[in-house]
């Protein structure tokens, strides 16, 4: 875990690590990871990875419309929004 | 007339014998709140909605399960029309149009949510450190941490203001408060409870769950709090029996799984005979222990430390400053919005959590840390299925010790991330287990875990009421025991 790692997966969470705890968070990681990676040390071979502890599939329900249409309330908690949208900064000239 | 340390059964008794009003009830719970505001448990109040409801309750008496009764909610929860922080500046101001399902439950039968509980900042801590809002207090003593995350609510039962709370536990979040309050608390199976309202850390782990100040008081709250909903694609569809119905029901050749490779010699000498005394009790009652064995126990705080960021990374990335929640101000372009927004909104551990997810999820690092993290879930999984055939329950100490001080556990987060050493593996399972007060130490209380089979909940409410029952650790108040 270098600081171009962290750079990098700094960008790929859309965060930005202040200049004074770059160090510190770097070094934090580089334990987390460190301290994971006695997972290597497992035999896992032919286990198969457990991604929920239900394993079922999810269900299908039939389309039909149960919640209210919350629009009005949805815009209005938004940043910034018109009758009809979110609004963020103009993206295409 | 004191509602002060009462449990909701004996709330309900005052209602029913006009010993109190429902009003005067609401009244005491928001005195008890001022009275106990350095506790700093909660981020929200809802007064006046809560005291109209009272009043009706007055006007109209009910006989629905919970009426009347007051119940914290964690500010996890989305309420309508009541403010949820997450315990994060990014929701300073986020105040849901909709309720999650389990609080609909809760209301329908009756309950008063009278406010929203303090908690670490989206769920992420040990201690009720990284909360926006600061630190809760632990009622127990002076700068003593309740624990995480659901320390408001935790700390606002153990402190007598509520009768019980509602929590979430990912990886001890439920359990690990409850053992350093000195309540009880119970982490149901996975999916037993809608998941949909709730703000989501980590999908896979995430369950909601009852605290209070008894096993029948969970019991009752389990009861309304589960329900199957097409909501959740992840709800159980199965039934759920009433949680009550199970709780005297003797204990005599029922089975204990003691863990034999439990290294007991890493706890405090008293942590290990607070529990050994609390298996004499069992056996006293009429339980047999049995060894079992969970070789890979201790690799579920590295895999939970897999597991929980990546699902946290990806869950996440909604806060982005556009549809709700706050905005960065006068960002110059739209990426700009998202790094400001998310930089500026979440706290360090929240940060540290999302790269670490990132990290393991990026092209390149999957399969050695995510998929691996997975496989080795797979093994502690089956590791509980073994044990469950020759046990009902599995019982461990709850946590490594009793309550800690505010800040000692230094800098190093993987110290905090040890504390739930024995919570986090029945989430990797997806399994029921509960904490419930089995001891002091230097006046601090601490708890029993009680790990349950798959949808199981009614044998570990079963054990944990018959040993209150028998001792009075669930009696212990930080003002002494109560009569």
């Amino acid at each position: 875990m270098d600081k171009k790692t962290v750079t990098t997966i700094s960008y790929l969470s859309r965060l930005k690590i202040d200049g004074e705890k770059e160090e510190k968070i770097t070094n934090d990681l580089e334990n987390i990871i460190k301290f994971v990676d006695q997972l290597n040390d497992i035999d896992t071979s032919d286990i198969e990875p457990l991604t929920n502890p239900l394993e079922k599939t999810a269900k299908t329900r039939d389309d039909i419309v149960t919640a209210d249409n919350l629009k009005k309330e949805l815009l209005e908690i938004a940043p910034s929004s018109n009758e009809d949208y979110f609004l963020v900064p103009r993206v295409v000239e | 007339m004191t509602i002060k340390y009462k449990t909701i059964k004996e709330i309900k008794n005052m209602i029913s014998h006009k010993e109190i009003s429902n009003k005067e009830l609401v009244q005491e719970v928001y005195k008890l709140i001022n009275e106990n505001s350095h506790l700093n448990a909660f981020i929200t109040l809802n007064e006046d909605s809560s005291l109209k409801k009272a009043e009706n309750f007055d006007n109209n008496p009910s006989d629905s399960s919970l009426a009347g009764i007051p119940i914290a909610q964690k500010d996890l929860f989305c309420t309508k029309n009541l403010r949820t922080t997450c315990g994060s500046k990014i929701l300073d101001n986020f105040i849901p149009p909709y309720s999650a399902t389990v609080i609909e439950n809760l209301e329908k039968a009756g309950c008063i949510s009278i406010g929203k509980t303090n908690m670490d900042e989206f769920a992420m801590g040990s201690s009720n450190e990284t909360s926006f809002y600061g630190n809760v207090h632990n009622p127990w003593g002076d700068k003593l941490v309740p624990g995480g995350s659901s320390g408001g609510s935790a700390s606002a039962v153990a402190a007598g203001i509520v009768p019980a709370a509602s929590g979430t536990d990912t990886g001890g979040s439920i359990r690990q408060p409850a053992s350093l309050c000195g309540i009880t608390g119970l982490k149901p199976t996975y999916g037993r409870i809608s998941r949909w309202g709730m703000i989501a850390f980590a999908s896979s782990l995430d369950q909601a769950g009852p605290m209070a100040r008894t096993a029948e008081d969970c019991a009752l709250l389990l009861n309304e709090m589960c329900s199957h909903d097409i909501k959740d694609t992840t709800s159980l569809d199965e039934n759920i029996p009433n949680f009550e119905d199970s709780l005297n029901q003797s204990l005599k050749g029922k089975k204990i799984g003691v863990v034999k490779d439990l290294d007991l010699a890493s706890l405090d000498n008293n942590v290990v005979k607070v529990f050994e005394d609390s298996l004499k009790e069992f056996v006293s009652l009429g339980a047999e222990l049995v060894d079992i064995s969970l070789p890979n126990l201790s690799l579920s705080v590295p895999t939970y430390y897999v597991v929980a960021p990546a699902e946290c990374s990806s869950n996440l990335s909604r806060f982005d400053g556009v549809k709700f929640g706050r905005r960065s101000e006068n960002p110059k372009d739209l990426e700009e919005l998202y790094i400001q927004t998310r930089s500026e909104g979440f706290g360090d551990e929240v940060k540290r959590r999302i790269l670490i997810g990132s990290y393991v999820l990026s092209a390149g690092y999957y399969d050695a840390y995510y998929k691996k993290a997975q496989q080795v879930r797979r093994l502690i999984k089956k590791d509980f299925d073994e044990a469950f055939s020759n046990a009902d329950v599995i019982m461990t100490p709850t946590t490594r010790g009793p309550a800690f001080g505010m800040g000692s556990k230094g800098s190093d987060p993987i110290q905090m991330y040890l504390e739930d050493l024995f919570t986090i593996s029945a989430n990797l399972a997806g399994l029921p287990a509960m904490s419930l007060p089995n001891g002091n130490i230097d006046n601090k209380p601490i708890g029993l875990q009680i790990i349950g089979n798959f949808l199981d909940e009614s044998s570990i409410l079963n054990f944990a009421h018959m040993y209150q029952t028998k001792t009075n650790w669930h009696m212990y108040t930080p003002e002494g025991v109560k009569e």
